[in-house]
C-alpha cells in the first residue's frame, strides 16, 4: 500500500498541478495573512475602546444605585476573534453589541426601567467598492481546495486505465482495496504538502507580527482547523476516486466532477438557504413596533385606570415599582421573541444548507475559529446571563440599604446611595471550547459518514471495474 | 466551410457534456430565478410600505418648517440579472430644503430579518459567470489538442481547407452549442418573470435584457477563446484539461477576491476627510454668526430666537454632524399648536426671522455641497473605481461591469437616484417660494389654518433611459470584444504556425 502511495506521490510532484495548486494556495494564504494583520488591530481597538466608554458609563451611573438600575449596565460588546482570519462567518452582517434601553414615560414623572434590547445590524451603506468573498481560510479550504483535490484525482483510475497501466499493476498480487486505499493516501499527501506549506507561511506572517498575539488555546484550534481542512480534502478526493472509477475516460470524468463541484460548492449553500429562509417568516420589523406600542398602551391604560381612584402613598409606590418592571419585562419579551423568530429562520436555512459538505465545513470552521453565527448565538447567551448577574446585584446591593424600601423600579422606592463601580459585575464576552466542540460534533460526524460513504462508494465501484 | 461547422456542430451536440450543460443550466437558472422573484417581491412591498408610511407623515406636518420628507428608491425588476449594489446602498433618503442629499447620507428601509444576510445571494449574472465560462473551458479545451491526439487533424489539413478557415469553423459550432442552453435558460428566466404579477416589464427592459445576453455571448467567446488558445498550445489534452481549470480557477475564484483584498486603503484620505470637514465646519459659524448678528439688530431686544413667545407645540433645534461621511446640517423648525394671546403682537417679528433664516439656510447647504461634493468624489468614488479598474483585467470583471451597466444597478445607476432626489430638493424649495411659505404664519405655526401639502409634486424616480444604459455598458462590452478578437489573433497565428 505505501509502495503504490509513493508511486502517486512521486508522480503527482514532478506534474504541472502540483506546480500551480503550491502557488495559488500560497499567494492566497500570504494574502488573507496581509488582509488579517492591517484589519485585525483596528479591531481590537476599536473594541477595546467602547469597552472604556462602556465602562465609563457605569462609573457616572453609579453613583447612586437607582440611577444605576434604571439606566443598566451600559452597551455590552462581542469581543473580535483572533482567529476571524480562518473563516469570516458573515460577521460584518452580525451586530456586535447588544444594548439596553428604557422608555420615557410619558406621564407622573415616572421612567422606564432598563431592559435588553437587541439592535440589528447596520450595514455599511456607505461602502461603494464592489463586493467580493472575503479570502478567509474558509473560503481558501471551500473553494480552492477542493477543486485541487478533484484535479488530483479525477483521472486517478481513469488515467491508469486509459495508458493500460492499471492493468500492469492489477497483475500484481495486490489486494483492489489496497490500490484505493494507496492512491487515496497519495493523493492525499500530495494535496496536504502546498496546502500545509501555504498554511504555515500564513501563520508564519501572522505569528511574527507584534500585533497579535496566538495563544496556547488558539493553537489547538488552528490544529483542528487543519485536520478538519483535510478530512474535507478527502472526501473530494474520495469523490473523485468514485467517479475516476465508474467513468472510462478522464475527461468525462472531471467534467462530471466538475459539475457536481459547481452545483454542490458554489451553488447548493446560498440557494439552498434562499429557499430554505423563504418558508417561514419571522416578525417583521413594523410588526415588531406595532406589538410594543400596543403593550406599552395597554400598560399605561391600566396605570391611569389604577390612579383615577384614590389610593394610600404607600401603595402608590408599591404599584408603580410593579408597573415600572411589568412594563420592562413585557418589553424583553417581545423583543426576544422577534429574535427568537429570526434566530429560527436562520437555523433552518442553515441546517437545509448541511447538504453540501462546504457548507458543513463552513459551520465547523466558524464554530472553532469563534465567528459567525453559533458563535453570535453564544455572545447572546453571555449577554442575557449577564443581565440576569446585574439584576442580581441590584436587588442584593438594595437589600443590603436599611433606609431603602426595597421597591425596585422607582426612586422613591429604591436606595440611591453611591455604589463602588469596581463592584459592578463587568461584561466579558467567553469563549468556549468544550461548547464549540458540543456543537460542532454533529458536523463532523456528518463530515465522516459522508466521506466514508463516498469512499464504500469507490470501493464498490474500483472492486467491479474492469479493466 | 459549411460542412466543417456541421460536422464540428453534430460532434458537440451528441456529446454528454452538452446535455450535462444544458441540464445543469436549467436547473440552477429556474431555482435561482423563482428564489430572486421572491426575493423582489418583497423588497417591493417594503417599498411601498415605506412610500406610504412616508406620505402621511408629510401630511401629517402642520407647519411648513417640520416638513421633511424622505424619498424612497424602488428595488430594480432587473436586479435579477445582476444584482449589483442594488440591495447592497441605502434605499431611503431625506429630501430637506437646509440639506443636500447624497448616497451617503441614505438609510435603508425593509428587512425583516438583517441575519438572513450571510448567506450570499446568487443572480443570473453569477450563475453564467461560473457555470458557463466553465463550460466554455469544457467545450474548448480539446478542440485542438484532441484532434491532434487523435490524428485527425493531420487528416482534415490534407483536403484544400484554409486553417483559418477550419478554426472558425470549430469556433462558430462550439458558440453555437453553448448558445444553446444560454437561450434556453435566459428565456425560462424571463418567462418566469413575465408571468410574476408584481414585475411589469417595459419594451425598454427587453432591450436591457437583449443587451445583457449580447454581453453574456461575447464573454462566453472570450472563455472559449482562452481554452481553445491553451489547446493550440498544448500537446495533449490532459495538460489543457488541467491548465484551463487551473486558468479558470483563478479568474473566477481567485483574481477578484486576491486583487481586492490587497489593495490597502489609503491614509490620505483621512486628512482630506478632517480638512475638509473643518472647512465645512467654518462655514457653518459663519452661518451661526450671522444668525446672532441678525437677532441682535432686530426690533425685538436679546438674542433669543425663541423670542419669548408662550405657545405648546413642538420644536427642533438639532445639529446633524457626520465627520466621517462630511454631513453638517441645521434642523431648525417649530409646530406650534396654540399660541398665548400675549405673544400675538411677537408673531411677526418670528414671521420675518424666519424670512431670513431659511433662504440663508438654502443658500448655505448648496454652498456645504460646493465643498462636499468633490470631497465625497475624491474620497469614497475615487477609490471604488480603481477597485472597479482593476477588476477588469479580468473577463469575469468586464463582464459584471456590463451587465450591471445594462440592467442599471451599477454605482451610476443607484446614483442617478440620488440626483433625482437633489432635483426633488430644487422642487420642494420651489414650492415653498411659490408660496411664499417662509412668511407664512404656517411656517411655524398651525393655530390658524395648517401648512397645505396638496400641491407639492410627487417624487418619482425613473431609472435612466435605455440609450444611457448603452452608454455606460458600451466601453466594457468593446474590452470584451477587443479580448475576443485579440484571441482569436493568436489562436490564429499559433495554429498557422503549429505542426500538426
Amino acid at each position: 500500500m505505501w509502495h503504490i502511495a509513493k508511486r502517486e506521490l512521486y508522480d503527482n510532484l514532478n506534474s504541472l498541478r502540483f506546480a500551480l495548486a503550491t502557488v495559488l494556495l500560497l499567494g492566497l494564504m500570504l494574502t488573507n495573512a496581509a488582509v488579517y494583520l492591517h484589519e485585525h488591530p483596528k479591531r481590537i481597538q476599536k473594541y477595546n475602546a467602547s469597552i472604556n466608554e462602556a465602562l465609563t458609563g457605569v462609573t457616572t451611573r453609579a453613583e447612586s444605585l437607582y440611577t444605576l438600575a434604571q439606566e443598566g449596565p451600559g452597551l455590552l460588546y462581542k469581543k473580535p476573534s483572533t482567529l476571524r482570519f480562518c473563516a469570516e462567518g458573515g460577521e460584518p452582517f452580525l451586530p456586535n453589541v447588544v444594548g439596553g434601553t428604557f422608555l420615557w414615560s410619558s406621564s407622573g414623572g415616572l421612567k422606564g426601567f432598563w431592559r435588553l434590547n437587541y439592535p440589528s445590524t447596520s450595514p455599511n451603506l456607505t461602502d461603494i467598492r464592489p463586493n467580493v468573498t472575503k479570502v478567509d481560510w474558509a473560503f481558501i479550504i471551500g473553494y480552492v481546495l477542493s477543486l485541487i483535490a478533484i484535479l488530483f484525482t479525477f483521472d486517478a483510475v481513469s488515467g491508469e486505465r486509459e495508458r493500460g497501466t492499471l492493468r500492469l499493476m492489477l497483475a500484481n498480487p495486490i489486494p483492489r482495496h489496497t490500490v484505493l486505499i494507496g492512491k487515496l493516501l497519495g493523493a492525499l499527501i500530495s494535496v496536504s504538502i502546498p496546502f500545509a506549506l501555504a498554511v504555515l507561511m500564513n501563520l508564519l506572517v501572522i505569528s511574527t507580527s507584534s500585533t497579535v498575539q496566538l495563544g496556547a488555546d488558539a493553537w489547538g484550534r488552528l490544529g483542528i482547523i487543519f485536520f478538519i481542512a483535510l478530512l474535507y480534502a478527502s472526501l473530494f478526493l474520495a469523490l473523485g476516486l468514485l467517479v475516476s472509477a465508474r467513468v472510462s475516460r478522464s475527461a468525462v470524468s472531471l467534467v462530471i466532477l466538475l459539475l457536481i463541484w459547481v452545483t454542490f460548492v458554489v451553488f447548493v449553500p446560498s440557494t439552498l438557504a434562499s429557499i430554505a429562509g423563504g418558508f417561514s417568516s419571522p416578525m417583521s420589523t413594523d410588526e415588531l413596533w406595532q406589538r410594543r406600542g400596543e403593550l406599552y398602551a395597554k400598560r399605561w391604560e391600566r396605570y391611569d385606570a389604577y390612579f383615577a381612584e384614590r389610593v394610600e402613598r404607600s401603595k402608590e409606590i408599591q404599584f408603580k415599582g410593579e408597573h415600572v418592571i411589568a412594563e420592562a419585562e413585557e418589553q424583553e419579551r417581545v423583543n426576544e421573541e422577534h429574535l427568537a423568530q429570526q434566530i429560527a429562520q436562520v437555523k433552518f436555512a442553515r441546517g437545509t444548507t448541511r447538504v453540501s459538505p462546504i457548507a458543513i465545513s463552513q459551520h465547523l470552521f466558524e464554530s472553532f475559529a469563534g465567528t459567525g453565527f453559533e458563535r453570535h448565538l453564544q455572545f447572546l447567551e453571555n449577554a442575557r446571563t449577564h443581565a440576569r448577574q446585574f439584576r442580581k446585584f441590584i436587588a442584593d446591593t438594595d437589600s443590603g440599604d436599611p433606609e431603602s424600601s426595597h421597591i425596585i423600579g422607582i426612586r422613591e422606592g429604591m436606595s440611591e446611595k453611591p455604589v463602588n463601580p469596581a463592584a459592578v459585575p463587568k461584561f466579558e464576552d467567553m469563549l468556549n471550547l468544550s461548547r464549540d466542540f458540543n456543537a460542532a460534533l454533529m458536523d463532523l460526524l456528518l463530515l465522516v459518514l459522508l466521506f466514508v460513504v463516498l469512499l464504500s462508494g469507490a470501493y464498490l465501484a474500483f472492486v467491479r471495474v474492469e479493466v | 466551410m459549411l460542412t466543417l461547422i456541421r460536422r464540428e456542430l453534430l460532434d458537440n451536440l451528441m456529446t454528454f457534456r452538452f446535455a450535462a450543460a444544458v441540464f445543469i443550466m436549467l436547473l440552477l437558472v429556474v431555482a435561482n430565478t423563482v428564489v430572486l422573484i421572491k426575493d423582489y417581491e418583497r423588497r417591493l412591498v417594503d417599498y411601498n410600505t415605506a412610500v406610504k408610511t412616508h406620505h402621511q407623515q408629510l401630511q401629517d406636518k402642520k407647519t411648513y418648517s417640520a416638513g421633511r420628507l424622505h424619498v424612497d428608491r424602488p428595488p430594480n425588476p432587473l436586479s435579477i440579472f445582476n444584482i449589483g449594489m442594488d440591495k447592497q446602498l441605502g434605499n431611503q433618503v431625506e429630501v430637506y430644503f437646509g440639506f443636500v442629499p447624497t448616497l451617503w447620507d441614505a438609510k435603508m428601509h425593509g428587512s425583516d430579518n438583517p441575519i438572513m444576510n450571510i448567506f450570499s445571494s446568487i443572480d443570473i449574472a453569477f450563475i453564467f459567470k461560473v457555470v458557463l465560462s466553465l463550460l466554455a473551458l469544457i467545450f474548448a479545451y480539446d478542440t485542438l489538442a484532441g484532434e491532434r491526439e487523435q490524428g485527425t487533424l493531420r487528416l482534415v489539413l490534407t483536403h484544400p481547407v484554409r486553417r483559418g478557415h477550419i478554426l472558425f469553423a470549430k469556433y462558430m459550432s462550439a458558440m453555437v452549442c453553448l448558445l444553446v442552453p444560454l437561450f434556453m435558460s435566459v428565456s425560462l428566466a424571463v418567462i418566469l418573470l413575465t408571468t410574476s404579477t408584481s414585475i411589469s416589464l417595459s419594451t425598454d427592459d427587453f432591450l436591457r435584457i437583449v443587451g445583457f445576453i449580447l454581453t453574456t455571448i461575447v464573454y462566453l467567446s472570450v472563455f472559449y477563446l482562452i481554452g481553445m488558445l491553451i489547446s493550440a498550445v498544448t500537446r495533449r489534452t490532459g495538460t489543457a484539461l488541467m491548465l484551463s481549470m487551473f486558468v479558470w480557477g483563478f479568474w473566477v475564484l481567485i483574481y477578484p477576491n486576491m486583487v481586492l483584498a490587497s489593495i490597502l486603503p489609503q491614509r490620505t484620505v483621512e486628512a482630506r476627510t478632517a480638512s475638509t470637514f473643518s472647512q465645512i465646519e467654518q462655514l457653518w459659524e459663519e452661518f451661526e454668526k450671522e444668525q446672532e448678528q441678525y437677532l441682535k439688530n432686530d426690533a425685538v431686544p436679546g438674542e433669543n430666537p425663541g423670542f419669548g413667545i408662550g405657545w405648546v407645540g413642538s420644536s427642533m433645534n438639532r445639529l446633524n454632524k457626520d465627520a466621517a461621511t462630511l454631513q453638517y446640517y441645521y434642523k431648525k423648525g417649530m409646530d406650534i399648536s396654540e399660541l398665548d394671546e400675549r405673544s400675538e403682537p411677537l408673531m411677526p417679528h418670528v414671521q420675518s426671522y424666519y424670512q431670513f433664516l431659511v433662504p440663508l439656510t438654502i443658500d448655505m447647504a448648496d454652498r456645504t455641497w460646493l465643498i462636499r461634493k468633490p470631497a465625497l468624489e475624491k474620497i469614497f468614488v475615487h477609490p471604488a473605481r480603481i477597485d472597479r479598474i482593476l477588476l477588469k483585467v479580468s473577463p469575469i470583471g468586464m463582464y459584471d461591469a456590463a451587465t450591471q451597466a445594462w440592467v442599471g444597478t451599477d454605482l451610476l445607476g443607484i446614483r442617478d437616484f440620488f440626483r433625482a432626489a437633489r432635483q426633488y430638493r430644487r422642487v420642494f424649495i420651489n414650492f415653498f417660494y411659490d408660496k411664499n411659505a417662509f412668511a407664512a404664519r404656517q411656517w411655524i405655526a398651525a393655530d390658524k389654518g395648517a401648512a397645505d401639502w396638496r400641491t407639492l409634486p410627487q417624487f418619482s424616480f425613473q431609472r435612466s433611459g435605455i440609450g444611457i444604459n448603452v452608454k455606460r455598458a458600451f466601453p466594457d462590452l468593446c474590452l470584451l470584444l477587443i479580448t475576443n478578437v485579440v484571441l482569436f489573433v493568436v489562436i490564429f497565428l499559433i495554429f498557422i504556425k503549429s505542426e500538426v
